[in-house]
């Protein structure tokens, strides 16, 4: 073949793989596109669906407001936003020792054997479908709950009425609960990851000096993880926040702020699972979208959090060994 | 001085050996208190769902009108539950597997966008992918149906399989790539015929941890397939899911045949979601077993 024969040849491949690529990469970008476009118009037509509440009450009042009587007409999230908040606290406060410890026990104290098996049984934790816990905490916990919530509503009740009753088992206290059975195999799991990405020579120095297990976790895989474990906890916190279908069968269902924390509510996801389907009164439905778009919110700054924070802990772990 | 690491340890304190062992010995409680929850719902809901799940009727019979009615089984929840992952999994893989290739491949200002997006998806409570899927498709069809809970699936799926696929894709071996860029193929040729079918494993280890995430779902079927007692495959229909069955038949476990119902179809559940999870766990380790020499 002579050279401007294989020249020719060359220059038509190129422009073949030039027009294959040039089509691939329309072909992604119109997908990237439009999954990007399609998502974004939900979220504004999710805002749009609620808006005539916001109208209604302006942002403020209907995030301040207490009172949920849809027979009325008068939509506050103030209860639910509470219950949130309470819910999702009350399980972190659980979970976090819990995580930390099982993460510090795969990481520095069990057989090597054992690591491996124990790690997925935790996950296989989270894998668990959340209807599933509903029905087991419905039927076990709840009323397995009753006798300690009696038990401290007639002790440190009697001085502060947060832990006074009505002591019925639904209640935060049991989704908090079965929030942080909930929560445990995500905040463990991210916290196992951070610590074992500590610095091995480190630890083996402690070692080498003489230092016990709890000597390396204490000097070294704790201050070290510090910021992996606050993105670990916020990321839980994100979970707890947006966990609907176990804690609406567990909370007890009450539109009315708890005055206690043994007495039944409503979280801002429960609230709408439970009364999306029976939402006939005027502007229902638009109210529990309104909901929705604060719990959209939220869950998007916490998130953002949790990143920003595994961002920076990563960006510095890099720079810093 | 009190702050910092001392220097060296004191040997063999009777304190120090007390807290070190103190410190296992909590360690060592806090795992079975989380397993403990594991054994008790698995435990409990083996033992009330195990003779309903063993019956024969319990798959192929659909429920009774009346939940408080004893017999019947979950036929049609089964098959809506498979049928709405089953079209999730095929609007959700090929766009997720697409976005991640355009993250890696080309990059740029969209596939940021697009990126970020998806990270936001993924700390999205289901609940409101349910309520983003109500306020398009379902006003918009003016009814629930069984198209607009696949959606919602796949919108919970997507941030699984693509982010596992982008880490995939960025995991190529250097080497690899060099060679096919060496041996002259044009960029969607080493992506279609070397990077994805070399990271496949993994490709299909997010898929099945998608899958096994979105089969579980009840909040975002609430409002999109609402469910349906009796059965269907029409998608234009509301449709039953596995999850959804449980829901209602737990919210009337006052009654000894809903309690049964709802326990024989979370057995059945999980059972279905351990397996696809745990097929992409042996998928996952098994290519790190084979990886590791290199």
């Amino acid at each position: 073949m002579t050279q401007s024969a294989h020249l020719a040849e060359l220059g038509g491949l190129r422009r073949r793989r030039w027009t294959g690529d040039l089509i691939f990469r329309l072909i992604l970008s119109a997908l990237t596109l439009g999954i990007t476009g399609v998502l974004g118009v939900m979220m504004i037509e999710s805002f749009v669906s609620a808006s005539p509440v916001y109208q209604k009450f302006g942002i403020i009042g209907f995030i301040t407001g207490v009172t949920w009587a849809p027979s009325f007409t008068v939509y506050g999230a103030w209860a639910f936003i509470y219950g949130t908040l309470l819910t999702s606290l009350l399980a972190l406060l659980i979970a976090v020792p819990i995580s930390v410890l099982i993460a510090l026990l795969l990481t520095e104290l069990a057989p090597a054997r054992l690591r491996g098996p124990l790690g997925i049984a935790v996950d296989l934790l989270a894998a668990v479908p959340s209807v599933v816990y509903g029905l087991w905490g419905l039927l076990v916990l709840v009323p397995a709950l009753r006798p300690l919530e009696q038990a401290i509503a007639a002790t440190l009740g009697r001085v502060i009425p947060f832990f006074g009753p009505p002591t019925p088992g639904s209640s935060y206290f049991a989704a908090g609960v079965i929030l942080a059975v909930m929560i445990v195999p995500i905040v463990s799991a991210v916290t196992r990851e951070v610590f074992a990405s500590t610095p091995r020579l480190q630890r083996e120095a402690v070692l080498a000096l003489g230092g016990t297990r709890w000597d390396v976790a204490r000097t070294v895989t704790l201050p070290i993880g510090r910021a992996g474990l606050l993105a670990a906890v916020v990321l839980g916190l994100g979970r707890a926040i947006g966990e609907t279908i176990a804690v609406t069968l567990v909370i007890g269902n009450s539109d009315n702020i708890g005055r206690s924390i043994f007495s039944p509510g409503f979280t801002l996801a429960s609230v709408i699972a439970n009364e999306f389907n029976e939402a006939t009164e005027t502007l229902h439905p638009e109210a529990l979208i309104a909901l929705g778009t604060v719990l959209l919110v939220v869950s998007v700054i916490v998130n953002a959090a949790a990143i920003g924070i595994r961002n920076r802990f990563t960006g510095g772990a890099r720079s810093g060994f | 001085m009190a702050s910092e690491a001392p220097l060296a340890f004191v040997p063999t304190s009777a304190s120090r050996r007390l807290k070190a062992n103190l410190f296992v010995v909590l360690a060592a409680i806090a795992l079975i208190l989380a397993l403990i929850p594991l054994v008790a719902v698995f435990g409990y809901v083996f033992v009330n769902g195990i003779r309903s799940l063993l019956s024969l009727d319990f798959l192929i019979q659909d429920p009774p009108a009346d939940l408080s009615a004893t017999g019947g089984g979950v036929r049609n929840a089964l098959i809506g539950t498979l049928e709405m992952t089953g079209l999730a999994s095929i609007i959700a893989v090929p766009i997720g597997l697409g976005v991640a290739i355009f993250a890696v491949e080309v990059g740029g200002g969209l596939a940021r966008a697009a990126r970020f997006l998806i990270d936001v998806l993924a700390g999205l409570p289901s609940i409101v992918v349910g309520i983003f899927v109500y306020a398009t498709v379902v006003v918009s069809q003016g009814h629930f149906s069984g198209l607009a809970g696949s959606l919602a699936l796949a919108i919970v799926m997507l941030p699984v399989v693509t982010v596992s696929a982008e880490e995939i894709l960025r995991l190529t071996p250097r080497p690899i790539a060099e060679g096919a860029r060496a041996l002259g193929l044009a960029r969607w040729r080493a992506v279609l015929s070397v990077f994805v079918p070399i990271g496949l494993s993994g490709i299909v280890t997010g898929v099945l941890l998608g899958v096994s995430r979105a089969i579980g779902e009840t909040a975002p079927l609430i409002f999109t397939s609402l469910g349906n007692n009796f059965f269907t495959v029409d998608l234009n229909q509301p449709m039953q899911a596995l999850p959804l069955l449980i829901y209602r038949n737990a919210l009337n476990s006052a009654y000894a045949s809903a309690r049964d119902r709802a326990f024989g179809a979370a057995l059945l559940l999980i059972l279905i979601v351990f397996g696809f999870n745990l097929v992409g766990r042996w998928l996952t380790a098994r290519r790190r077993l084979a990886g590791s020499p290199r």
